[in-house]
């Protein structure tokens, strides 16, 4: 097998369940039936962590030996006939299930890992249907363990993949196994906790049952009436692949999705836990232009009509544009607005961006670091090349904006440290934002836009990846895509036509910016891409 | 002289100086023959004392019975990595006591033992594991091995040969599982005392990581004297495959339990009447675990022709095991001592594999539900087939062991468990 | 000299004198101290003697002072020459808290933290093996710990009934300490002594062949040496 490196690597070649499959030396039995699609059952095995084999359930049958093997740990050679689901295979399975069942609390009616639980689908699928045990199960009862995390003693199948985590990713060394035998049961050591972890909401997220569970959402939810969208975490500029997790047109929760080369299969608890923002009520939902000092709602197309005579009027004029952008805007809406910006005859384009005195680095894989930068797209608006000002708060640096008596075009950024007299001297201002801010009140036109999660986009996380996000909610009211508008008001003035796509966006960010020269939606995929060069990025 | 009796039927080479309270002095030891095998050995290259090991047929008497020489045999034979030796003095099978007497009464054999042993392996140390409960017999071992030390018999240059092997006393703290192989090289390592997932094996990575054996107490014990007098001669006694002498375990109800050394393929029978003066007085025999806790009850009548090699006691429906003879008279209550067993097992259990975790507790409430007269014929089901699911799927064979007295006393004494459980009657006292 | 019968019941069984060691089987004499081994072992050396042995000291002691330094003087030499045995620090484990348990008589939650942090192991990583091993003690216990093996080949000849006795002698449940500090009993599994049925460890001994009419006897004389030492210490 040559790969795409021009190397040959060694290749074994084997059967598993009757379809023959080559893979790479040292591939897992597991791995080579899950090259055929099979997926079979295991619960202490994760391929984020070392794998100790202990849960019995993978086990297969290798014609011609003895006994069953853990395929999880057993390494594929030439020639072998493996069953992943032969009588014995399967009989194995639904004993270790039964096994499996025998202390375990029926606690799906309460439990909220039920209908993702890995103990339910294993058994629906493949155990008994009714337990023989009659006899009375042992009771650990329910432990805080500090910081996002709930231990619920009684539904733990000592897979262990939590201490492991804590161990081996993480490198806190937190958890452990106490006692021995059916007594053996997951605690900390004593009162220590959890408190000062940074990463330890992932034990929730790889214990498959309901034994750990997050605190945040105990009793929120159904898993089942949760929808999933792929999504960027817009907390940090790490840029770690998640899903938003929604029901009733709000977040309910956010989950880590897989991406080797980002997060692997982790998130932050810190970017984990602030979502609440996303779901916030008061938002700017219409269209708001003031005449004669007061504030009147209008319709887009009102609006903007309004809004390209003056802008008309200013660029004649020739009047000095000062422009705030956020770096927590998508790439389309900050490429949208330089534009804008730049036909405006303005040049420099400003932002404020929060950072954190330090930075949380994930030991284990030490590529995931909850950064300093605690926006999403700081590189994107430098890319775009736009200028941070301001302290580490994301605060100050506007001295000259406040009383300017030109153009003010603000996209997205809140201005919380800047009162409504903001812009009160400014010839036109226009504030772009998703929520309602005492700056915006001498604006004469406020646009209402989408947030992240309300429209399809990409970030730039710090090392230069352009990633895809998709849209979760519905935005409220007349609330729209800041490209969008933008876009259109370019056009209006160029007397081109606008995007009517985000991917149409951001090919035209690519003709515009030589770092996104050449890319497309389709070369981002759900795992992103690097820019052009991404080694000249300025460091966080 | 014996300890605690002594039997003319007996073969004593590991046991010899039982009961002699000289034989654990240097000087007494010496006397009496100790470290000449050794001086004897180091003036061999390693890989011809593996052969005189491996020609000699000794077999594991830890309970395994793998042969010795094989064994040693899968070490590397280069000293590119430091290698190991492990000597499990962590005897937890219920029904052994040889090894506590070994360590007591001539820990100078031992500790030659480990020497050859490791020299033949290429180590240059070597651990004997101790269980924790083992106080003084593993203080009279230290002290053995302090005066060993100051003889340069252990350590740098021993008897001026250049030779250097150390010899370290570590010491348990109560876990049957330390003294599955795996178990105590984890235990060792100052983990929990977990068995491992084979491959890889001792001998690729041990303990440290690095190349290690381990043997048994018995087992090294046994080497000094087929290094004086050659593979050949140990094979004047036993079989073909269980060639040797073996110190069994008598305990239960007979009238002199305690060790005895006899030729492998000594007839159970004989065992039991002549060498321990027969069951009790006015009691017949019902039942006799062969090997420890682990195998399959034999009832009487399979006992008859049951002679004690590993071959002869497969073919009688059991195993040999480490040789531990439970006897039990009529007054044995089974489904009680079963009932011991498994909930042994169940308090043993390391608790990693599910089957184990669970079954053995599951089983262990089904029996005593039986016991206390509230069980039915479905349980006896039950626990043949939780049992058999508990069999072969885990890591190390503590699971498989619960399997063996509970299948084997359902099928062989039924009528105790049908007594328990139709009219609440047990059939024993003891 | 008649061996006596060490199988039959409770009941029919002859007690013997001096209970608790196994040399009285009538073929031979031997002192308890032979038996033992006691007289060759001699006292060990605090600082632990040869570091080959250092670790081998017994852990379960009459005497204990749950707020003994760990580790000072002797110990601290005896705690050194343990570490010198092993290529990391991790394998001592288990020899350094049988030493801690030796000086405290149980670990607590306090200690475990304090063997951790001498040998550079996370506290949740000790707490794990600690909970692991049945010896270690994780709450005070009395000056003399009964352990009586209550496993096949004990409970064959009386194990059972040598429980109670203890349990009935000592005023005790299983697992709680005597109102005067001196007997906690609890169950043991097979403890290698099983020729010499009923066996019961009692701290860092063993007494064998133990029939429930021995028991007082054996209670009678803990409690001598008890106050024995009480007077000397």
């Amino acid at each position: 097998m040559t790969a795409g490196d021009g190397q040959t690597r060694e290749t074994v070649t084997l059967t598993v369940d009757g379809q023959v499959v080559t893979v790479p030396k040292g591939t897992t039995l597991l791995d080579a039936a899950g090259h055929l699609g099979t997926r079979v059952p295991h619960y202490c095995y994760h391929p984020g962590l070392t794998s100790p084999a202990m849960c019995r359930l993978c086990l297969v049958e290798i014609e011609g030996a003895p006994k069953l093997v853990p395929s999880c740990k057993t390494v594929a050679q030439d020639g072998q006939v493996v069953l992943t689901g032969s009588e014995k295979a399967e009989t194995m399975r639904r004993g270790v299930l039964e096994f499996y069942l025998v202390n375990h609390p029926l606690d799906c009616p309460i439990c909220d890992q039920s209908g993702e639980c890995k103990l339910q689908d294993y058994v629906h699928a493949e155990g008994r249907p009714h337990g023989r045990s009659r006899e009375p199960k042992r009771v650990f009862g329910r432990d805080d363990f500090g910081a996002d995390v709930l231990f619920y003693g009684d539904r733990c199948v000592m897979c262990t993949r939590c201490v492991r985590f804590m161990n081996e990713v993480e490198q806190d060394p937190r958890l452990a196994v106490v006692e021995r035998g059916s007594r053996s049961v997951i605690d900390t050591f004593f009162d220590e906790g959890l408190e000062g972890t940074a990463f330890s909401g992932n034990i929730v997220d790889i214990c498959p049952v309901g034994a750990l569970v997050s605190k945040d959402f105990l009793h929120k939810q159904r898993a089942w009436d949760l929808d999933h969208t792929p999504s960027i975490c817009p907390n940090c500029s790490q840029g770690c692949n998640i899903e938003l997790h929604t029901r009733d047109n709000l977040v309910q929760r956010l989950k880590p999705r897989a991406n080797l080369d980002v997060n692997q299969y982790w998130m932050c608890d810190y970017g984990r836990g602030r979502y609440e923002w996303i779901n916030r009520a008061d938002r700017v939902d219409v269209p708001l232009v003031r005449s004669e000092g007061r504030s009147k709602a209008m319709g887009w197309g009102e609006a903007l009509g309004a809004l390209l005579e003056q802008l008309r009027d200013v660029t004649e004029k020739g009047t000095t544009v000062k422009a705030v952008a956020s770096p927590f805007a998508s790439n389309e809406d900050l490429s949208a607005f330089a534009a804008l910006v730049t036909q405006l005859g303005g040049s420099e384009i400003v932002y404020r961006s929060p950072q954190a005195d330090d930075e949380a680095v994930l030991k284990g894989f030490p590529r995931l670091v909850r950064r300093r930068d605690l926006a999403p797209n700081r590189t994107g608006a430098e890319l775009l090349e736009m200028t941070r000002i301001g302290d580490d708060h994301g605060e100050g640096g506007l001295e000259g904006f406040a009383r300017h008596d030109g153009v003010i075009l603000v996209l997205g950024a809140p201005l919380a440290d800047q009162d409504s007299t903001f812009g009160s001297d400014a010839a036109l201002y226009v504030y772009v934002g998703a929520h309602p801010v005492s700056a915006m009140g001498s604006a004469h036109f406020v646009l209402p836009q989408t947030t992240f999660a309300e429209q399809e986009g990409t970030f730039v996380n710090h090392e230069g990846r352009v990633q895809r996000f998709w849209p979760a909610l519905q935005a409220p009211g007349a609330a729209r895509p800041a490209w969008l508008v933008l876009e259109t008001l370019l056009g209006e003035l160029t007397g081109g036509t606008a995007p009517a796509r985000a991917e149409e966006a951001f090919q035209r960010l690519a003709e515009r910016s030589p770092a996104f020269a050449g890319l497309s939606y389709r070369d981002l995929g759900t795992t992103g891409a690097l820019v052009n060069e991404p080694a000249r990025l300025v460091g966080d | 002289m014996a300890y605690p009796y002594v039997s003319d039927r007996e073969v004593r080479i590991v046991s010899k100086f039982f009961g002699d309270p000289e034989a654990r002095t240097l000087a007494g030891a010496r006397k009496r023959g100790r470290y000449e095998a050794l001086e004897k050995a180091l003036a061999m290259d390693p890989d011809d004392v593996v052969q005189v090991v491996k020609s000699s047929g000794l077999r594991g008497r830890g309970g395994a019975g793998f042969p010795t020489g094989v064994k040693w045999s899968f070490m590397p034979k280069n000293r590119d990595s430091p290698h190991y030796l492990c000597c499990n003095a962590d005897e937890s099978e219920p029904g052994t006591f040889k090894d506590r007497e070994l360590m007591r009464w001539d820990p100078h054999q031992l500790i030659e033992g480990c020497l050859i042993a490791a020299h033949a392996i290429r180590a240059e140390h070597a651990y004997i594991y101790c269980r924790g409960e083992f106080f003084e017999a593993s203080a009279v071992l230290a002290e053995a091995l302090e005066d060993a030390y100051e003889a340069g018999l252990v350590g740098k240059d021993i008897l001026g040969t250049g030779v250097e092997i150390d010899v370290t006393v570590h010491i348990g703290a109560g876990a049957y599982i330390c003294g599955e192989e795996t178990g105590l090289m984890n235990s060792l390592e100052g983990r929990r005392g977990q068995p491992r997932v084979k491959p890889p094996f001792p001998a690729a990575a041990g303990v440290f990581g690095m190349p290690t054996t381990i043997n048994n107490v018995e087992t090294l014990c046994s080497v000094p004297s087929i290094i004086t007098n050659g593979g050949e001669w140990y094979r004047q006694w036993g079989t073909e495959k269980s060639p040797g002498t073996k110190l069994f375990c008598v305990s239960g109800h007979v009238r002199k339990p305690g060790n005895y050394e006899l030729p492998l393929s000594f007839p159970l029978m004989e065992l039991i009447e002549d060498v321990c003066g027969g069951v009790r007085d006015g009691h017949e025999l019902k039942a006799v675990i062969p090997g420890g806790s682990s195998v399959p009850i034999l009832s009487a009548a399979e006992c008859l022709e049951c002679c004690l090699d590993y071959e002869g006691v497969a073919e009688a429906g059991s195993m040999l095991g480490c040789a531990s003879v439970i006897v039990m008279d009529e007054t044995a209550d089974i489904v009680k001592q079963v009932r011991r067993m498994a909930s042994f097992y169940a308090h043993e259990s390391c608790g990693q594999c599910t089957p184990c975790r669970e079954g053995s507790a599951w089983v262990t409430r089904i029996l005593q539900r039986i016991e206390d007269g509230r069980g039915t014929e479905e349980d006896l089901d039950t626990l043949i087939e939780v049992t058999t699911q508990m069999t072969g799927t885990t890591i190390c064979v503590l699971s498989d062991s619960v399997a063996a007295p509970v299948q084997s006393s359902i099928e062989k004494f039924r009528d105790e468990y049908l007594a328990l459980i139709r009219r609440g009657e047990r059939m024993g006292v003891a | 000299m008649t061996p006596p019968d060490r199988t039959g019941s409770a009941t029919e069984r002859v007690p013997f004198e001096n209970p608790g060691w196994a040399g009285n089987t009538g073929e031979f004499d031997l002192t308890e101290d032979q038996v033992r081994g006691a007289d060759f072992v001699g006292t060990r050396a605090l600082e632990g003697g040869h570091p080959a042995a250092s670790a081998s000291h017994a852990y379960m002691l009459e005497e204990k002072d749950p707020a003994a330094p760990l580790f000072e003087g002797p110990y601290r030499e005896r705690f050194e020459k343990i570490l010198s045995r092993y290529p990391e620090k991790r394998p001592a484990l288990l020899p350094v808290l049988n030493l801690a348990q030796e000086l405290r008589g149980h670990l607590s939650p306090e200690t475990m933290g304090a063997v951790a942090e001498l040998l550079e192991l996370d506290p949740a990583y000790v707490r794990g093996v600690a909970t692991f091993y049945t010896m270690y003690n994780k709450r005070p216990v009395g000056r003399y710990l009964v352990q009586v093996c209550t496993n096949i080949s004990c409970s064959l000849c009386g194990a059972d009934d040598v429980l109670k006795a203890f349990l009935k002698h000592t005023g005790t449940e299983l697992g709680e300490t005597s109102g005067d500090g001196l007997f906690t009993t609890i169950e043991a599994e097979c403890l290698a002594a099983c020729g010499f049925a009923t066996c019961a460890q009692i701290n860092s001994r063993y007494f064998e062949s133990l029939a429930a009419a021995d028991v007082p006897a054996v209670i009678e004389r803990l409690k001598r040496e008890a106050s024995v030492e009480g007077e000397d210490g």
